[in-house]
Protein backbone atom coordinates (compact mmCIF):
# COMPACT_ATOMS: atom_id res chain seq x y z
CA UNK A 1 0.00 0.00 0.00
CA UNK A 2 2.07 3.35 -1.08
CA UNK A 3 0.83 5.75 1.22
CA UNK A 4 1.54 9.58 1.76
CA UNK A 5 2.03 11.25 5.38
CA UNK A 6 -0.43 14.25 6.12
CA UNK A 7 -0.54 16.11 9.63
CA UNK A 8 -3.35 13.37 9.88
CA UNK A 9 -3.27 9.56 8.51
CA UNK A 10 -2.42 8.06 5.15
CA UNK A 11 -3.97 9.54 1.84
CA UNK A 12 -5.00 6.38 0.02
CA UNK A 13 -3.49 5.85 -2.92
CA UNK A 14 -5.67 5.67 -6.62
CA UNK A 15 -5.00 2.69 -8.95
CA UNK A 16 -4.36 4.74 -12.45
CA UNK A 17 -6.68 3.75 -15.32
CA UNK A 18 -9.14 1.85 -12.78
CA UNK A 19 -12.44 4.37 -13.14
CA UNK A 20 -13.53 2.32 -9.32
CA UNK A 21 -10.67 3.18 -7.82
CA UNK A 22 -10.85 6.78 -9.52
CA UNK A 23 -14.48 7.11 -7.79
CA UNK A 24 -14.03 5.55 -5.01
CA UNK A 25 -11.12 5.82 -2.82
CA UNK A 26 -11.58 8.58 -0.42
CA UNK A 27 -9.90 12.09 -1.19
CA UNK A 28 -9.01 12.93 2.58
CA UNK A 29 -6.50 11.76 4.32
CA UNK A 30 -7.55 9.16 7.13
CA UNK A 31 -8.15 10.73 10.37
CA UNK A 32 -6.19 9.12 13.03
CA UNK A 33 -8.09 8.53 16.50
CA UNK A 34 -6.02 10.05 18.99
CA UNK A 35 -4.17 7.55 21.65
CA UNK A 36 -6.60 8.40 24.66
CA UNK A 37 -9.74 7.18 22.46
CA UNK A 38 -8.29 4.12 21.34
CA UNK A 39 -9.64 0.70 22.55
CA UNK A 40 -8.84 -3.29 21.33
CA UNK A 41 -12.08 -4.15 20.52
CA UNK A 42 -11.41 -4.63 16.79
CA UNK A 43 -13.98 -7.10 14.95
CA UNK A 44 -13.49 -10.82 16.07
CA UNK A 45 -16.40 -12.77 14.69
CA UNK A 46 -16.33 -16.05 16.04
CA UNK A 47 -14.73 -19.04 12.96
CA UNK A 48 -17.19 -20.42 11.27
CA UNK A 49 -17.33 -24.43 11.32
CA UNK A 50 -15.29 -25.43 8.50
CA UNK A 51 -15.29 -28.76 6.68
CA UNK A 52 -12.04 -30.41 5.84
CA UNK A 53 -13.17 -30.09 1.91
CA UNK A 54 -13.29 -26.70 2.00
CA UNK A 55 -9.77 -25.95 2.07
CA UNK A 56 -9.29 -27.51 -1.68
CA UNK A 57 -10.60 -25.93 -4.61
CA UNK A 58 -9.86 -28.72 -7.17
CA UNK A 59 -12.83 -30.35 -6.63
CA UNK A 60 -16.28 -29.45 -5.82
CA UNK A 61 -17.45 -32.54 -3.73
CA UNK A 62 -15.55 -35.42 -2.75
CA UNK A 63 -15.53 -37.52 -5.70
CA UNK A 64 -16.28 -35.11 -8.45
CA UNK A 65 -13.53 -34.83 -11.20
CA UNK A 66 -10.59 -32.29 -10.80
CA UNK A 67 -11.44 -29.08 -11.89
CA UNK A 68 -9.64 -28.14 -15.25
CA UNK A 69 -5.61 -26.98 -15.12
CA UNK A 70 -2.82 -26.78 -12.74
CA UNK A 71 -3.33 -27.81 -9.23
CA UNK A 72 -1.18 -25.87 -6.98
CA UNK A 73 -1.15 -25.88 -3.58
CA UNK A 74 -0.25 -22.60 -1.18
CA UNK A 75 0.29 -22.73 2.16
CA UNK A 76 2.11 -20.61 4.81
CA UNK A 77 1.43 -18.33 8.36
CA UNK A 78 -0.71 -16.07 9.09
CA UNK A 79 1.55 -13.08 11.81
CA UNK A 80 0.86 -10.35 13.48
CA UNK A 81 2.73 -7.16 13.57
CA UNK A 82 4.71 -9.06 15.91
CA UNK A 83 5.04 -11.73 14.10
CA UNK A 84 3.32 -13.66 16.59
CA UNK A 85 0.94 -16.76 14.72
CA UNK A 86 -2.79 -15.72 14.05
CA UNK A 87 -4.28 -19.02 15.91
CA UNK A 88 -7.84 -20.36 14.65
CA UNK A 89 -8.42 -17.52 12.91
CA UNK A 90 -10.58 -17.84 9.73
CA UNK A 91 -8.28 -17.27 5.67
CA UNK A 92 -10.71 -17.30 2.57
CA UNK A 93 -9.70 -17.68 -0.53
CA UNK A 94 -11.17 -17.28 -3.76
CA UNK A 95 -9.81 -17.34 -7.70
CA UNK A 96 -10.39 -16.96 -10.91
CA UNK A 97 -10.67 -20.72 -13.21
CA UNK A 98 -8.01 -22.25 -15.42
CA UNK A 99 -9.27 -19.75 -18.47
CA UNK A 100 -9.35 -16.74 -16.32
CA UNK A 101 -13.07 -16.86 -15.86
CA UNK A 102 -14.89 -16.22 -11.94
CA UNK A 103 -18.06 -18.23 -11.41
CA UNK A 104 -19.69 -15.19 -10.22
CA UNK A 105 -22.60 -13.17 -12.10
CA UNK A 106 -20.41 -9.90 -12.41
CA UNK A 107 -18.11 -12.08 -14.67
CA UNK A 108 -21.03 -13.69 -16.43
CA UNK A 109 -21.74 -10.19 -18.82
CA UNK A 110 -18.17 -9.47 -19.54
CA UNK A 111 -16.00 -12.49 -20.36
CA UNK A 112 -16.46 -15.01 -23.16
CA UNK A 113 -13.66 -17.52 -21.46
CA UNK A 114 -15.68 -20.78 -20.29
CA UNK A 115 -16.58 -21.69 -16.65
CA UNK A 116 -15.71 -24.67 -15.67
CA UNK A 117 -18.56 -27.18 -14.30
CA UNK A 118 -16.09 -28.76 -11.70
CA UNK A 119 -14.37 -24.94 -10.40
CA UNK A 120 -16.63 -23.16 -7.99
CA UNK A 121 -13.50 -20.60 -6.81
CA UNK A 122 -13.54 -20.38 -3.16
CA UNK A 123 -12.42 -21.89 0.14
CA UNK A 124 -11.75 -21.48 3.78
CA UNK A 125 -9.62 -22.88 6.12
CA UNK A 126 -9.27 -21.79 10.36
CA UNK A 127 -5.42 -21.79 10.78
CA UNK A 128 -4.22 -24.11 13.49
CA UNK A 129 -2.21 -23.05 16.78
CA UNK A 130 1.11 -22.07 15.11
CA UNK A 131 -0.81 -20.19 12.54
CA UNK A 132 -0.41 -22.34 9.14
CA UNK A 133 -3.05 -22.21 6.62
CA UNK A 134 -3.11 -24.84 3.28
CA UNK A 135 -4.72 -24.38 0.35
CA UNK A 136 -5.74 -26.60 -2.64
CA UNK A 137 -6.87 -24.78 -6.25
CA UNK A 138 -6.15 -24.22 -9.90
CA UNK A 139 -3.76 -21.60 -11.09
CA UNK A 140 -5.72 -19.44 -12.11
CA UNK A 141 -5.92 -17.87 -16.02
CA UNK A 142 -4.83 -14.44 -16.38
CA UNK A 143 -7.66 -11.85 -17.56
CA UNK A 144 -8.30 -8.41 -19.41
CA UNK A 145 -9.61 -5.93 -17.01
CA UNK A 146 -9.70 -3.09 -19.45
CA UNK A 147 -10.05 -4.28 -23.19
CA UNK A 148 -9.57 -0.60 -24.58
CA UNK A 149 -6.27 -0.37 -23.04
CA UNK A 150 -5.14 -3.78 -23.16
CA UNK A 151 -5.19 -4.18 -19.13
CA UNK A 152 -4.65 -7.48 -18.94
CA UNK A 153 -4.76 -9.06 -14.51
CA UNK A 154 -2.41 -11.70 -14.05
CA UNK A 155 -2.84 -14.91 -12.37
CA UNK A 156 -3.35 -14.22 -8.91
CA UNK A 157 -5.47 -15.63 -5.74
CA UNK A 158 -7.24 -13.40 -3.24
CA UNK A 159 -6.67 -13.70 0.33
CA UNK A 160 -8.60 -12.57 3.32
CA UNK A 161 -8.03 -13.07 7.02
CA UNK A 162 -11.31 -11.92 9.56
CA UNK A 163 -10.93 -13.10 13.03
CA UNK A 164 -8.81 -12.60 16.05
CA UNK A 165 -9.13 -8.80 16.15
CA UNK A 166 -6.77 -8.40 12.78
CA UNK A 167 -8.62 -7.98 9.28
CA UNK A 168 -6.76 -7.91 6.23
CA UNK A 169 -7.41 -8.32 2.68
CA UNK A 170 -4.69 -8.81 -0.11
CA UNK A 171 -4.17 -10.56 -3.70
CA UNK A 172 -1.09 -13.21 -4.14
CA UNK A 173 0.67 -12.90 -7.20
CA UNK A 174 2.95 -15.90 -9.21
CA UNK A 175 6.91 -15.64 -9.21
CA UNK A 176 7.89 -14.93 -12.67
CA UNK A 177 4.70 -13.67 -14.53
CA UNK A 178 5.56 -10.95 -16.82
CA UNK A 179 1.88 -9.43 -16.51
CA UNK A 180 2.81 -8.87 -12.81
CA UNK A 181 5.03 -5.45 -14.00
CA UNK A 182 1.95 -4.28 -16.23
CA UNK A 183 -0.39 -4.69 -13.72
CA UNK A 184 -2.00 -1.75 -12.23
CA UNK A 185 -3.00 -2.92 -9.07
CA UNK A 186 0.60 -4.58 -8.71
CA UNK A 187 2.03 -1.80 -9.39
CA UNK A 188 0.37 0.03 -6.99
CA UNK A 189 2.24 -1.70 -4.03
CA UNK A 190 5.59 0.00 -3.32
CA UNK A 191 8.29 -1.82 -4.76
CA UNK A 192 10.44 -2.73 -1.84
CA UNK A 193 7.04 -4.10 -0.72
CA UNK A 194 6.09 -6.24 -3.91
CA UNK A 195 7.95 -9.54 -3.13
CA UNK A 196 5.61 -10.10 0.05
CA UNK A 197 2.82 -9.92 -2.59
CA UNK A 198 4.13 -13.28 -4.76
CA UNK A 199 4.09 -16.52 -3.42
CA UNK A 200 7.73 -18.13 -3.06
CA UNK A 201 8.38 -21.29 -4.81
CA UNK A 202 8.30 -24.25 -2.41
CA UNK A 203 8.84 -27.54 -5.11
CA UNK A 204 6.44 -29.28 -7.19
CA UNK A 205 3.45 -27.51 -7.88
CA UNK A 206 3.43 -25.55 -4.35
CA UNK A 207 4.34 -22.18 -3.42
CA UNK A 208 4.48 -20.11 0.38
CA UNK A 209 2.99 -17.25 1.37
CA UNK A 210 3.42 -16.12 4.34
CA UNK A 211 1.01 -12.88 5.49
CA UNK A 212 2.53 -10.54 8.12
CA UNK A 213 -1.13 -8.35 9.70
CA UNK A 214 -1.07 -4.79 11.31
CA UNK A 215 -2.42 -5.12 14.78
CA UNK A 216 -2.20 -7.46 17.37
CA UNK A 217 -3.51 -10.62 17.42
CA UNK A 218 -6.25 -11.84 20.46
CA UNK A 219 -6.39 -16.01 21.10
CA UNK A 220 -10.39 -16.32 20.73
CA UNK A 221 -12.23 -17.67 22.89
CA UNK A 222 -13.04 -21.40 23.11
CA UNK A 223 -16.37 -22.22 20.80
CA UNK A 224 -19.02 -23.78 23.20
CA UNK B 1 -3.31 0.88 23.20
CA UNK B 2 -0.19 -0.70 24.23
CA UNK B 3 3.26 0.83 24.47
CA UNK B 4 5.57 -0.08 21.03
CA UNK B 5 7.43 -3.54 21.54
CA UNK B 6 10.86 -3.80 20.21
CA UNK B 7 9.42 -6.22 17.68
CA UNK B 8 6.79 -3.54 16.26
CA UNK B 9 9.49 -2.22 13.68
CA UNK B 10 11.06 -5.17 12.79
CA UNK B 11 7.18 -6.65 11.89
CA UNK B 12 6.00 -3.18 10.61
CA UNK B 13 8.56 -3.70 7.46
CA UNK B 14 7.24 -7.24 6.55
CA UNK B 15 3.14 -5.84 6.68
CA UNK B 16 1.98 -7.65 3.59
CA UNK B 17 0.15 -4.89 1.67
CA UNK B 18 -3.28 -4.90 1.14
CA UNK B 19 -5.53 -5.12 -1.94
CA UNK B 20 -8.63 -4.62 -2.90
CA UNK B 21 -11.28 -7.26 -3.42
CA UNK B 22 -11.81 -6.42 -6.62
CA UNK B 23 -15.40 -7.23 -8.26
CA UNK B 24 -16.14 -10.92 -7.98
CA UNK B 25 -16.18 -11.47 -4.19
CA UNK B 26 -18.20 -14.57 -3.60
CA UNK B 27 -21.23 -14.51 -2.43
CA UNK B 28 -21.20 -17.56 -0.83
CA UNK B 29 -18.85 -15.47 2.22
CA UNK B 30 -21.74 -13.00 3.23
CA UNK B 31 -23.81 -13.95 6.26
CA UNK B 32 -26.80 -15.66 5.03
CA UNK B 33 -29.10 -16.09 7.94
CA UNK B 34 -31.30 -13.07 7.70
CA UNK B 35 -29.75 -9.93 6.94
CA UNK B 36 -29.30 -9.34 10.85
CA UNK B 37 -27.15 -9.17 13.62
CA UNK B 38 -29.16 -11.36 16.20
CA UNK B 39 -28.12 -14.40 15.08
CA UNK B 40 -26.78 -16.98 17.13
CA UNK B 41 -27.49 -20.05 14.52
CA UNK B 42 -29.56 -20.44 11.90
CA UNK B 43 -32.98 -21.44 12.92
CA UNK B 44 -32.57 -20.65 16.40
CA UNK B 45 -34.71 -18.27 18.12
CA UNK B 46 -32.94 -15.02 19.52
CA UNK B 47 -34.16 -12.65 21.55
CA UNK B 48 -31.18 -10.07 22.49
CA UNK B 49 -31.54 -7.36 25.21
CA UNK B 50 -31.90 -4.06 24.31
CA UNK B 51 -33.82 -0.64 21.65
CA UNK B 52 -34.76 -2.67 18.57
CA UNK B 53 -33.12 -0.59 15.21
CA UNK B 54 -32.99 -0.97 11.76
CA UNK B 55 -29.83 0.55 10.15
CA UNK B 56 -29.84 1.85 5.98
CA UNK B 57 -26.40 2.53 4.72
CA UNK B 58 -26.47 4.03 1.47
CA UNK B 59 -22.76 4.13 -0.58
CA UNK B 60 -22.27 6.59 -3.07
CA UNK B 61 -19.02 7.11 -5.19
CA UNK B 62 -17.93 10.76 -6.16
CA UNK B 63 -20.18 10.88 -9.05
CA UNK B 64 -23.23 10.33 -6.60
CA UNK B 65 -23.79 6.53 -8.21
CA UNK B 66 -25.00 3.99 -5.73
CA UNK B 67 -21.87 1.74 -5.90
CA UNK B 68 -23.89 -1.96 -5.98
CA UNK B 69 -21.27 -5.03 -4.55
CA UNK B 70 -19.89 -3.29 -1.66
CA UNK B 71 -19.21 -5.39 1.12
CA UNK B 72 -19.45 -4.10 4.74
CA UNK B 73 -18.70 -5.65 8.42
CA UNK B 74 -20.99 -4.35 10.99
CA UNK B 75 -18.92 -5.05 14.44
CA UNK B 76 -20.99 -3.66 17.40
CA UNK B 77 -21.27 -3.87 21.28
CA UNK B 78 -24.37 -5.38 22.91
CA UNK B 79 -27.15 -3.28 25.12
CA UNK B 80 -24.97 -3.36 27.66
CA UNK B 81 -21.75 -1.85 26.08
CA UNK B 82 -20.05 -5.03 25.90
CA UNK B 83 -18.19 -6.22 22.87
CA UNK B 84 -17.48 -10.20 22.32
CA UNK B 85 -14.09 -9.74 22.86
CA UNK B 86 -11.55 -10.90 25.38
CA UNK B 87 -9.94 -7.97 25.80
CA UNK B 88 -13.12 -6.41 27.54
CA UNK B 89 -13.16 -6.60 30.65
CA UNK B 90 -15.51 -3.91 31.49
CA UNK B 91 -17.64 -5.98 33.65
CA UNK B 92 -20.64 -5.36 31.89
CA UNK B 93 -23.16 -8.85 30.97
CA UNK B 94 -22.44 -10.62 27.24
CA UNK B 95 -25.62 -11.58 25.96
CA UNK B 96 -25.98 -15.27 24.74
CA UNK B 97 -28.34 -13.79 21.99
CA UNK B 98 -25.88 -11.90 20.35
CA UNK B 99 -22.51 -11.52 18.61
CA UNK B 100 -22.47 -8.44 17.23
CA UNK B 101 -21.15 -9.30 13.79
CA UNK B 102 -22.66 -9.43 10.15
CA UNK B 103 -21.00 -8.94 6.73
CA UNK B 104 -23.70 -7.94 4.15
CA UNK B 105 -23.51 -6.50 1.07
CA UNK B 106 -25.00 -3.61 -1.41
CA UNK B 107 -27.79 -3.86 -3.51
CA UNK B 108 -27.80 -2.26 -7.00
CA UNK B 109 -29.09 0.35 -4.87
CA UNK B 110 -26.10 0.60 -3.07
CA UNK B 111 -27.84 -0.06 -0.23
CA UNK B 112 -27.55 -2.34 2.87
CA UNK B 113 -30.46 -2.52 5.52
CA UNK B 114 -30.12 -4.62 8.29
CA UNK B 115 -31.69 -5.18 11.92
CA UNK B 116 -30.00 -5.05 15.16
CA UNK B 117 -30.25 -3.48 18.69
CA UNK B 118 -28.71 -0.42 19.64
CA UNK B 119 -25.20 -0.75 21.10
CA UNK B 120 -24.58 0.74 24.45
CA UNK B 121 -22.31 3.08 25.78
CA UNK B 122 -18.65 1.56 27.47
CA UNK B 123 -15.75 3.42 28.58
CA UNK B 124 -12.44 3.61 25.99
CA UNK B 125 -11.06 0.94 28.95
CA UNK B 126 -10.38 0.04 32.40
CA UNK B 127 -9.81 3.16 34.28
CA UNK B 128 -10.36 5.68 31.14
CA UNK B 129 -12.86 8.45 31.80
CA UNK B 130 -13.52 8.65 28.22
CA UNK B 131 -16.68 7.25 27.37
CA UNK B 132 -17.72 6.56 23.72
CA UNK B 133 -20.99 6.93 22.46
CA UNK B 134 -23.11 4.48 21.09
CA UNK B 135 -21.86 3.08 17.60
CA UNK B 136 -20.90 0.50 14.87
CA UNK B 137 -17.90 -0.47 13.56
CA UNK B 138 -17.82 -0.60 10.11
CA UNK B 139 -15.48 -2.20 7.57
CA UNK B 140 -15.87 -1.55 3.88
CA UNK B 141 -14.47 -3.41 0.62
CA UNK B 142 -15.43 -3.05 -3.14
CA UNK B 143 -13.89 -3.16 -6.36
CA UNK B 144 -11.67 0.03 -6.69
CA UNK B 145 -10.79 0.42 -2.89
CA UNK B 146 -8.89 -1.15 -0.77
CA UNK B 147 -9.86 -1.58 2.87
CA UNK B 148 -11.54 1.66 4.64
CA UNK B 149 -12.75 1.58 8.44
CA UNK B 150 -15.35 4.05 9.91
CA UNK B 151 -17.45 3.95 12.78
CA UNK B 152 -21.36 5.29 12.97
CA UNK B 153 -23.46 7.16 15.40
CA UNK B 154 -27.28 8.23 16.50
CA UNK B 155 -28.90 11.27 15.72
CA UNK B 156 -30.48 11.26 19.42
CA UNK B 157 -27.57 10.19 21.35
CA UNK B 158 -26.31 13.15 23.77
CA UNK B 159 -23.69 11.45 24.25
CA UNK B 160 -22.46 12.36 20.87
CA UNK B 161 -20.90 15.65 22.28
CA UNK B 162 -18.63 13.81 24.16
CA UNK B 163 -17.23 10.93 22.13
CA UNK B 164 -13.87 10.76 21.94
CA UNK B 165 -13.83 10.10 18.05
CA UNK B 166 -16.27 12.39 16.77
CA UNK B 167 -14.60 15.07 18.75
CA UNK B 168 -11.25 13.92 16.94
CA UNK B 169 -12.72 15.23 13.69
CA UNK B 170 -12.41 19.21 13.80
CA UNK B 171 -14.46 19.99 10.98
CA UNK B 172 -17.98 19.67 12.72
CA UNK B 173 -19.59 19.71 9.81
CA UNK B 174 -17.51 16.47 8.65
CA UNK B 175 -17.82 15.19 11.95
CA UNK B 176 -21.65 15.15 11.64
CA UNK B 177 -21.53 13.03 8.21
CA UNK B 178 -20.73 9.91 10.95
CA UNK B 179 -24.02 10.38 12.74
CA UNK B 180 -27.32 8.17 11.50
CA UNK B 181 -30.52 10.06 11.35
CA UNK B 182 -33.84 8.89 12.09
CA UNK B 183 -35.17 8.25 8.76
CA UNK B 184 -39.02 8.70 7.72
CA UNK B 185 -39.76 4.72 7.80
CA UNK B 186 -41.90 3.80 11.27
CA UNK B 187 -41.90 0.06 12.68
CA UNK B 188 -43.67 -0.58 16.07
CA UNK B 189 -41.12 -1.29 19.17
CA UNK B 190 -37.93 -0.18 16.48
CA UNK B 191 -36.14 3.06 15.70
CA UNK B 192 -35.26 3.10 12.27
CA UNK B 193 -32.07 5.34 11.23
CA UNK B 194 -30.61 5.73 7.73
CA UNK B 195 -26.84 7.54 6.22
CA UNK B 196 -25.36 8.42 3.12
CA UNK B 197 -22.06 7.21 3.22
CA UNK B 198 -20.17 8.75 0.24
CA UNK B 199 -16.48 7.34 -0.59
CA UNK B 200 -14.80 10.40 -2.44
CA UNK B 201 -16.06 13.75 -3.24
CA UNK B 202 -18.38 16.29 -1.98
CA UNK B 203 -19.83 15.49 1.33
CA UNK B 204 -17.39 12.46 1.32
CA UNK B 205 -17.59 10.62 4.58
CA UNK B 206 -14.79 10.64 7.04
CA UNK B 207 -12.23 7.14 7.00
CA UNK B 208 -10.04 6.02 9.98
CA UNK B 209 -6.73 4.89 9.33
CA UNK B 210 -5.72 2.32 11.72
CA UNK B 211 -2.65 1.61 9.04
CA UNK B 212 0.27 2.73 11.61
Amino acid sequence: METTRSSGGCVLPVVVHDRESETRTPSQPLYRIPREARDPFAAMPPPPLVRAGEADLTRIAPGRPQAEGEAVTIAGRILDEDLRPVRRTLVEVWNANAHGRYSHVIDAGRNDAPLDPNFYGFGRIVTDEEGRYAIRTIKPGAYIARRDIGWWRPPHIHFSVVGSGVRLVTQMYFPGDPLNERDFIFLVVPESDRERVIGRPAGDASLTFDIVIRGRFQTPPDAD
Amino acid sequence: MAEHTPNEHRGRTLITPEATVGPFYPGAFLTHTPTDLWNVAPLVAHHPAGQPIVVELRFFDSLKRPVPSLVAEIWQANAHGRYRHPEDRSGAPLDPQFDGFARLRTDDGGTIRFATIKPGSHPVGPGSALVRAPHLRVTIFASGIDRLATQLFFADEPLNASDPVLASIPDIAVRHRLIAARSGRTSPGTLEYAIDIVLRGDGETPFFDDRG
